[in-house]
């Protein structure tokens, strides 16, 4: 891996943390654009966002506490990228946007695995079905916010990795 | 006929989200936490560490945990990602440096989801314990 290449990936790690602290102080809970980069960033970058994923978990970590909650940061957003990486070809904008507000009104039950695990069928419903009215607004926040941003984000990207700004 | 099978996959993705969005909030409705009306009286033992209890006695119509604690001004916090995140209890703030953070728990059980969402029921018995590590 080249040095611009390790640059590349702390920037955008840093932009993610960056970004999902300033949306964390708005007043509606779940309005978030890590989604949204990650697909952007599993498109233009490829795997390399595996790197960018794990750093900004990594920050989170130090930036919020390594809660309960990181060990959830450790699969999900990787599963979005899977996700992403299986549907690169797709151009249509609605589809990004679907796969974005899905992975949102997924996001509890995802985190809920753990609680299966440890606590069993009944927890793990329990905390899923408490979370449910975060979910909505999540896979709702997430599928608008796609639909307005990603080709703008993915344009500007793009162009960036295109011009030999980022090597890609 | 690009443009068709573009329309169709906008189409059909769309409706799938609408449709798991419906399907979600059934059962929220169906199997989500729900309240008891009625005048209740429910014991808050606040746990900052093994010597160190308190507890209180809170009368209520309150349906959740959240609102009855509110009423007697007991716990400071803020809404996150994952619900009303607990901070500080009877004036004693978590800190964060040292990895401190408040467990609910309810007869020493531990409780899958937030304070928000605990329904209570008269006689109930909480404890909002100090933790320390993650």
């Amino acid at each position: 891996m080249k040095i611009k290449d390790i640059v590349i990936i702390g920037m955008m790690g840093a932009i993610l943390v960056g970004i999902q602290v300033a949306m964390g102080l708005l007043p509606i809970p779940n309005l978030e654009l890590v989604s949204l980069l990650v697909i952007v960033f599993t498109l233009v970058f490829g795997y390399r966002t595996l790197y960018i994923i794990y750093i900004f978990v990594l920050l989170e970590g130090f930036f919020y506490g390594f809660g309960p909650w990181w060990i959830n940061y450790l699969y999900v957003w990787t599963i979005l990228f899977f996700v992403a990486n299986f549907f690169r070809k797709r151009k249509e904008l609605i589809l990004w946007a679907t796969i974005s507000g899905a992975f949102g009104l997924g996001f509890g039950a995802l985190c809920s695995i753990p609680y299966f695990i440890t606590g069993g069928f009944p927890t793990g419903i329990a905390y899923w079905v408490s979370g449910i009215p975060f979910d909505i607004i999540h896979g709702i926040g997430n599928f608008i916010v796609t639909l307005f941003l990603f080709k703008p984000i993915y344009r500007i990207l793009n162009k960036l990795s295109n011009n030999g700004m980022i090597s890609v | 006929m690009k443009k068709k099978s573009k329309n169709l996959v906008g189409i059909v993705s769309t409706i799938a989200l609408v449709v798991l969005v419906i399907v979600m909030g059934l059962i929220y409705t169906k199997l989500g936490p729900q309240g008891m009306k009625g005048d209740k009286s429910i014991v808050v033992q606040v746990i900052t560490s093994e010597d160190d209890s308190q507890e209180f006695k809170i009368n209520t119509d309150a349906e959740f945990l959240r609102q009855a604690l509110d009423e007697k001004d007991l716990i400071n916090g803020s809404d996150s990602d994952y619900g009303f995140f607990i901070t500080g209890v009877n004036g004693r703030e978590a800190e964060v440096d040292n990895q401190e953070w408040w467990q609910v728990t309810k007869n020493g059980e531990y409780l899958p989801y937030g304070v928000n969402d605990i329904a209570i029921a008269d006689g109930d018995h909480y404890e909002i314990t100090l933790m320390v590590g993650y």
